[in-house]
């Protein structure tokens, strides 16, 4: 497998003309609503069955990021359990679909990110599916890491991964990723 | 031992259905499966299929029927791929099926990474 030659601008956003939004959402990602809106995801991606599933997959992979490392969240007190505050953005183009998350990190955890970034945007396919295996099998099941979802974001779109920094102060940032999906017929 | 049997539940569909017979060593793993903390939902699948591989030591026959599962749950069922590979080593008959939708060629891949990585063998069918 080979990467596609995909237009990626890593100093900002994919330089595109204005998409429409399928959806955004803005508040605690509890499973139960990113359960509704997967399945709102699903049906208005239904007459694109190629991307669909793609679409879905990540979708999950990228708000349980959200939800699990979040630093700006929501204390459950029952069982103190958290759930990440976050950011989400769908949006169509004629040609693609984009999927957006933002939510807030410790600015020493973004540089992590952004290097993790780069690392999987520029390491080829078959390697970087070994790095899964790698990852997988490395991990104890209580803390496979966000990493995983990023190496398999950017498998299964076949694009780059497209993410952007904002400091919100010394301590704090904004991630912002953008993962995007060519239409029918390209896969 | 006891049989597993977990019913899917249209308000909870992060959870799969399962049914595992202790009596004949069929399990069954079917739905979507995409939960947070994976592992507590699978811990006493693992466990149950320690305990039979222990002490009932009869064949088992694994069929996989996800049309979706997140990452966590990968490395969930790579530990139960894992502890049938151990089984087989020690003697113990092990079948496992993967049925896929032909439609979802990243499924395919997946499952012939999975093979690989659990160094199994798999009978993969199309649903």
């Amino acid at each position: 497998m080979t990467w596609k030659n995909t237009p990626y601008n890593p100093a900002g956003s994919w330089k595109i003309d204005p998409e429409t939004p399928v959806f955004t959402f803005e508040g605690p990602f509890f499973i139960d609503l990113l359960t509704m809106l997967g399945n709102y995801l699903k049906m208005m991606t239904s007459s694109h069955q190629a991307i669909q599933k793609k679409l879905f997959r990540i979708f999950v992979e990228l708000t349980q990021n959200v939800s699990n490392y979040s630093e700006e969240y929501l204390q459950i007190n029952q069982d103190n359990k958290k759930v990440g505050i976050g950011e989400l953005r769908i949006a169509e183009d004629q040609n693609f679909f984009l999927l957006t998350t933002k939510n807030l990190v410790r600015a020493r955890d973004a540089n992590v990110l952004s290097q993790r970034c780069e690392i999987i945007n520029q390491t080829p396919a078959d390697q970087l599916k070994d790095l899964k295996r790698e990852l997988r099998k490395s991990s104890a099941g209580y803390m496979l890491g966000a990493r995983i979802g990023l190496v398999q974001a950017r498998l299964i779109s076949m694009n780059p991964l497209d993410y952007i920094i904002f400091e919100k102060n010394m301590d704090y940032s904004y991630f912002k990723l953008t993962v995007k999906f060519d239409k029918d017929g390209e896969y | 031992m006891e049989n597993i049997e977990i019913n899917r539940n249209v308000s909870t569909p992060y959870y799969p259905s399962v049914y595992f017979d202790a009596s004949s060593g069929m399990c069954e793993v079917s739905g979507e499966s995409y939960m947070e903390e994976a592992y507590k939902f699978y811990l006493p699948l693992i466990n149950w299929i320690k305990k039979y591989t222990e002490e009932e030591k009869g064949k088992l026959t694994l069929q996989v029927k996800l049309i979706y599962f997140n990452t966590s749950t990968s490395k969930c069922l790579l530990d139960i791929f894992e502890l049938l590979k151990k089984y087989k080593q020690q003697g113990g008959q092990i079948e496992v099926t993967w049925f896929y939708d032909k439609d979802d060629p990243d499924m395919v891949d997946e499952v012939r990474d999975f093979e690989k990585e659990a160094d199994l063998h798999f009978n993969i069918r199309e649903f």
